[in-house]
């Protein structure tokens, strides 16, 4: 009947612009910034773009898999505090492992965050604006101010620092790390599962798919993202600060939603991510280099993800918006 | 019940896609009487009282009401009129009290400066409460109060709002208000509504044709969106109600009877002693394989919690499922699945398909385990699994790749079948399968159930009319009020006719 | 599943029992930091500081709580107050210009509030953009704007006017409680006695159903966003003019706090619950926590993990599963 007729039609208009609109826009900005500074586009530059888009990259791909799943995690930020303080600290004392350490803590943690929301079942954004503050708090209480990476540790550091072939091992890594999502999410069954139960979790449940490890997995896999960010962070400042990690839940979130992934679930995906990153990126280089206010840019950031929400919600899917 | 009709539809007619809903139904209701709305599922009876109230626009026809013409835009107009309705699920909002939802947006005449008069309101809402006899407090959540009672409230909240706009002799439906009631409150319902008809009439929909006969003072009958025709209560007879509601030409090659087989041997569905409290009493049945089991019952006859209860859906409290011999965990929709159970479900948009992703994703949903080569699920797997099936199911799409919320309401059916066939189901439960879809996929869909049947997959279906039932199944269940009441065979080409069953069922 | 069930006892037992939940557990909260404090706790002194410090989370909490009672939820207070305060140092007679607009700060501010709450709310009304992005959006542009405006810096207030009134006792009772405590007074005579808070209620309910029954739900909502704001603006004025000082970051930390209290006070997330006398006890109980562990001297920091276990058990206990289905 008529809502046949008007689902179809939306959800016709939201598959296709999502990735073509954040395409547009990557290349509207590039163009914009390049006219207004000549030094945009050199190679000193993009470098700079390349490397903070891979760190958003990587917490984005994280965040990605709890938006997929139908929630969202604001914990990011304060996970992010926590491991960079705990990875320069536990250098001293464990050396390399201090990174599978740092890994299986984000980890954990997602994995907390998953059961609160499939066993205690407290929504996701509620649970995450909990467990990051207290995050957050721990990371002070390990180290109230930034602590600098001892000077015999520092070879440690170049796991990220180093350079392969000429090529920033940092951007090294986030290719892979970028593979490796895009594998799971693309070919192995608990990443498809993402998609089907953020898409429709009554349908998914009632087919079998098990929910509770699906959403979980999501979870888990938001942690082990936060935490790889913040590893390179920390390695690139060679200290770890408590409080980096503020800023990272707005631009997580914002690298997910401007390269066209919907809020409501079930829709977009690692490449969207990826020119999500990069959006952002340009976005704040190129106001760097154009001179704009710094914390304008906050205002500004905030205006786009509204904006490519409101594009992006699948309205056909709630029939009440909160 | 003299002179001319309070409300008077004429040639009313009302079409959605692929299905004509009413042609050319006349209703009228008069002052001071109750009038009896009787039919099958499918009649037309939910669609003639939404015309009724506004919520639905109807194509054509007449309607005047109080003596002049209307057209109502919303129930909201309706009640304005006088007109109103209690539906099943209830209006009322539950975190509210009594009180508060009896004048709810109506609250102007206890408003003093602003502010609200809990003493009058609370006296107008006792007065209208002993009216309808409801014991509970005005203060009480609505949750907290009982379905009987809430349906009493919604009856005074109509009656207070005609007085409100003035409207002598309102009309209140009532959409089978005694499902969710006990024998006695069914009596303090009736006794109420006779001495509610002294200042009101009242539009009955009922399909416990006994009270519908000893209460109303008029039956209408409706049939395949028709009328069949109307007799007064005193002198009806429940036998004969029942053989015009139902009598459609029945057709043998609509549901591909030649095709039907015998079943096979081999027992695949169990179940024994299930019962779930307030819903339906111990039954037990078998389903073997290539079987097609029919279960019928009215609204309220248990048949669809029996389902979800098979499911896993649902947890019975007594009595076990098994599949294949084993015993199937209850509540866990994931171990009917593993076990090789399928589920096409009533609502394939929320329930069966996820819209927003493609036609291959849905099929292949179930088996991705088995599209993998060496570990990962492999891109050509799919593509040759998803293809298969939307051949065999000719699911017509552009593409693979096309999103299942831009497929027609046929070919999202099959979507779903496709979904369960290619995951190799022993045991396929069917709800409405061809509701809201077109003639040419419903063929289709038969076509299809047959060839499951053909390839040993036992089904338990639950159709959209009487004859569909017959027509598919090898064997039916009759439930009524909670209980199996009955088991009738259908043999290809001497099956029962409606008429036989109708009986075992109101 | 034991511990499910005696989750299950407690949650029923916090949703029916109206604020006497809320009143024992703020009953405990003093007991325990009584005997932990060996009574300074309860001197005249810490008491008056408590009431104090509730005020202005108060003010916030039930601005906020009717969004949360709508169903909905509004992250953007820190936004409002950053940018109100920052006008607040702008126009008042400050160090750095010479604008002294005195009393007329106060639509100033309420302005700001109400126009950002208006906004919020069509967003949410007209373009259906959940509550909770559209307000998040809301307060990353404001704060954006407000550090903007600010150019960063902190400007010095000298007006006297108002410094009376934040700091200021009456019989031993600080007078913005006295204002907070008039506001809670009136807001909850407002739901339990006029029309708009029956509709409130009924849309947090059952929104289809209120909706059904004549509801004019869009409007409803949008005055409750532009409700909140107003009062996010007042609290800003009171919190500048009390800090003696307006900066950006006023705002900071205000938010965390604010939805723990409406939690904890028995505002239920998923809407229909809860009064704003709920979400001035819940701002209570939170402050007089916060102040305990301060005496305490428990580390600062472990106080937001406190405050976070704190939330997430409020939430825990008060939310209604029913209504929710699956949960996202």
């Amino acid at each position: 009947m008529e809502l046949n007729e008007r689902s179809r039609t939306r959800a016709r208009r939201m598959r296709t612009p999502a990735i073509l609109y954040a395409v547009g826009l990557l290349v509207a900005l590039v163009a914009f910034f390049s006219l207004g500074n000549r030094n945009f586009l050199s190679l000193y530059n993009l470098n700079t773009i390349a490397s903070y888009a891979a760190i958003l990259l990587v917490v984005g791909l994280g965040q990605m898999c709890t938006i997929l799943v139908g929630g969202i995690d604001l914990s990011v930020g304060g996970l992010m505090s926590f491991v960079a303080v705990v990875f320069i600290v536990s250098l001293k004392v464990v050396g390399y492992w201090a990174y599978p350490l740092c890994i299986l803590i984000g980890a954990a943690f997602g994995y907390l965050n998953g059961n609160l929301l499939t066993r205690i079942r407290i929504p996701s954004f509620i649970a995450t604006l909990g467990t990051g503050g207290i995050m957050t708090s721990l990371a002070l209480l390990v180290s109230p101010l930034p602590v600098d990476a001892p000077a015999a540790r520092y070879r440690m550091l170049q796991v990220v620092n180093g350079a392969f072939l000429g090529v920033g091992n940092l951007l090294v890594l986030t290719v892979l790390i970028f593979a490796v999502f895009f594998v799971i999410l693309r070919f192995t069954v608990i990443g498809k599962s993402i998609f089907y139960v953020g898409s429709n979790i009554t349908m998914s449940w009632m087919s079998g798919i098990d929910i509770v490890k699906t959403r979980n997995f999501a979870f888990i896999l938001s942690g082990v993202g936060a935490s790889l960010a913040a590893i390179f962070l920390a390695c690139g400042q060679f200290g770890g600060d408590p409080t980096l990690g503020r800023v990272y839940v707005l631009s997580s979130i914002a690298a997910v939603v401007v390269g066209g992934t919907a809020l409501t679930g079930g829709a977009g995906g690692p490449v969207n991510t990826l020119i999500g990153a990069f959006v952002l990126s340009v976005m704040e280089n190129g106001m760097n280099v154009i001179g704009v206010n710094a914390y304008f840019q906050q205002s500004i950031l905030g205006a786009v993800i509204v904006f490519s929400v409101f594009l992006t919600f699948d309205r056909s899917k709630i029939s009440t918006v909160k | 019940m003299s002179g001319s009709a309070v409300y008077a539809l004429t040639g009313i007619t009302k079409s959605y896609p692929g299905v004509v809903a009413l042609d050319g139904v006349d209703f009228s209701v008069f002052e001071n009487e109750i009038v009896g709305l009787v039919g099958e599922n499918g009649a037309g009876k939910s669609t003639l009282m939404k015309i009724l109230i506004g919520l639905v626009q109807p194509d054509g026809g007449t309607m005047i009401l109080r003596g002049s013409p209307v057209s109502l835009k919303d129930p909201a107009d309706a009640i304005r009129y006088g007109v109103g309705m209690v539906f099943q699920d209830g209006t009322l909002v539950p975190n509210l009290t009594i009180g508060e939802n009896l004048f709810l947006c109506h609250e102007n005449g206890f408003e003093k400066l602003g502010f609200l008069s809990s003493r009058a309101m609370r006296k107008a809402a006792q007065a209208l409460l002993r009216q309808v006899k409801v014991p509970d407090d005005v203060d009480t959540p609505v949750a907290e109060v009982a379905p009987a009672a809430r349906q009493m409230v919604e009856i005074a909240r109509l009656l207070w709002l005609s007085r409100l706009y003035q409207q002598r002799n309102p009309i209140l439906i009532l959409d089978e208000p005694t499902t969710v009631l006990t024998e006695g409150e069914r009596d303090t319902l009736f006794a109420i509504l006779n001495e509610i008809k002294r200042e009101a009439s009242i539009v009955l929909i009922s399909h416990r044709l006994q009270e519908i006969v000893e209460n109303s003072d008029r039956i209408v009958i409706l049939k395949d969106g028709r009328n069949v025709t109307e007799v007064a209560a005193a002198s009806a007879r429940i036998d004969q109600i029942e053989q015009e509601m139902v009598g459609h030409a029945f057709s043998a090659d609509r549901y591909r009877e030649e095709e039907q087989r015998e079943p096979g041997s081999r027992e695949v569905l169990r179940v024994d002693g299930l019962a779930k409290r307030g819903f339906f009493e111990p039954l037990s049945f078998v389903v073997r394989e290539g079987e097609i089991v029919s279960l019928v019952g009215l609204v309220g006859s248990g048949k669809e919690e029996v389902c979800r209860c098979l499911n896993g859906l649902s947890r019975a409290d007594e009595g076990s499922v098994s599949l294949g011999g084993r015993k199937l965990t209850p509540g866990s929709p994931g171990d009917a699945v593993a076990s090789g159970e399928g589920h096409i479900p009533i609502d394939r948009r929320s329930e069966g398909l996820a819209l927003g992703m493609s036609v291959a994703e849905n099929v292949n949903l179930l088996v991705l385990g088995r599209l993998r080569a060496g570990g990962l699920v492999s891109p050509s797997r799919e593509r040759k699994n998803a293809e298969q099936w939307i051949r065999e199911c000719r699911i017509k799409t552009p593409s693979a790749a096309t999103l299942c919320a831009n497929l027609s309401g046929g070919n999202q059916q099959k979507t779903v079948i496709a979904k369960w066939l290619s995951s190799r189901v022993k045991l396929l439960i069917l709800d409405h399968p061809t509701r809201g879809v077109d003639v040419g996929a419903k063929d289709d869909i038969y076509k299809l159930i047959r060839r499951l049947a053909q390839e040993g997959i036992a089904m338990v279906v639950m159709c959209d009319t009487l004859e569909e039932d017959l027509g598919l199944a090898n064997r039916m269940l009759v439930m009524k009020d909670g209980k199996l009441v009955d088991e009738v065979a259908c043999p290809p080409r001497r099956k029962p006719g409606p008429r036989d069953i109708i009986g075992l069922i109101v | 599943m034991q511990r499910l069930t005696f989750l299950g006892a407690a949650r029923r037992w916090f949703r029916r029992a109206g604020i006497s939940g809320q009143l024992l557990s703020l009953l405990i909260v003093i007991a325990i930091f009584a005997i932990g404090t060996k009574g300074r706790f309860l001197s005249a002194a810490n008491l008056q500081v408590i009431l104090s410090l509730t005020a202005i989370p108060a003010i916030i909490a039930v601005g906020l709580h009717q969004v949360v009672v709508l169903g909905g939820i509004d992250l953007s207070v820190e936004g409002v107050v950053a940018l109100c305060v920052v006008f607040v140092g702008l126009l008042l007679q400050n160090k750095l210009n010479t604008n002294n607009v005195g009393l007329w700060i106060i639509p100033v501010t309420l302005g700001i509030g109400g126009i950002a709450g208006f906004v919020s709310g069509v967003c949410n009304t007209r373009f259906r953009i959940p509550s909770f992005i559209a307000t998040l959006g809301m307060s990353w542009i404001l704060w954006g704007l407000a550090v903007y405006v600010s150019q960063g810096q902190t400007v010095a207030l000298l007006d006297a006017r108002f410094q009376g009134i934040v700091t200021g006792t009456v019989l031993g009772i600080p007078i913005l409680a006295i204002i907070a405590l008039a506001l809670v007074l009136l807001l909850q005579a407002v739901q339990d006695h006029t029309r708009f808070g029956r509709y409130l209620y009924a849309i947090g309910g059952d929104e289809v159903l209120a909706r059904q029954a004549g509801v004019k739900v869009e409007q409803i909502k949008i005055i409750v966003f532009t409700v909140a704001g107003l009062f996010y603006g007042l609290s800003a004025l009171f919190l500048s003019t009390r800090l003696g000082s307006s900066q950006a970051i006023t705002g900071n930390n205000l938010l965390f706090p604010a939805v723990t209290a409406v939690a904890v006070g028995g505002v239920a997330l998923t809407g229909g619950i809860g009064g704003a006398k709920n979400a001035a006890l819940g701002a209570l109980i939170v402050t007089a926590l916060n102040d305990g562990l301060i005496l305490m001297h428990v580390n600062p920091y472990a106080q937001d993990a406190v405050n976070g276990v704190v939330l997430v058990a409020a939430v825990a206990l008060t939310i209604d599963r029913r209504k929710l289905g699956f949960i996202k």
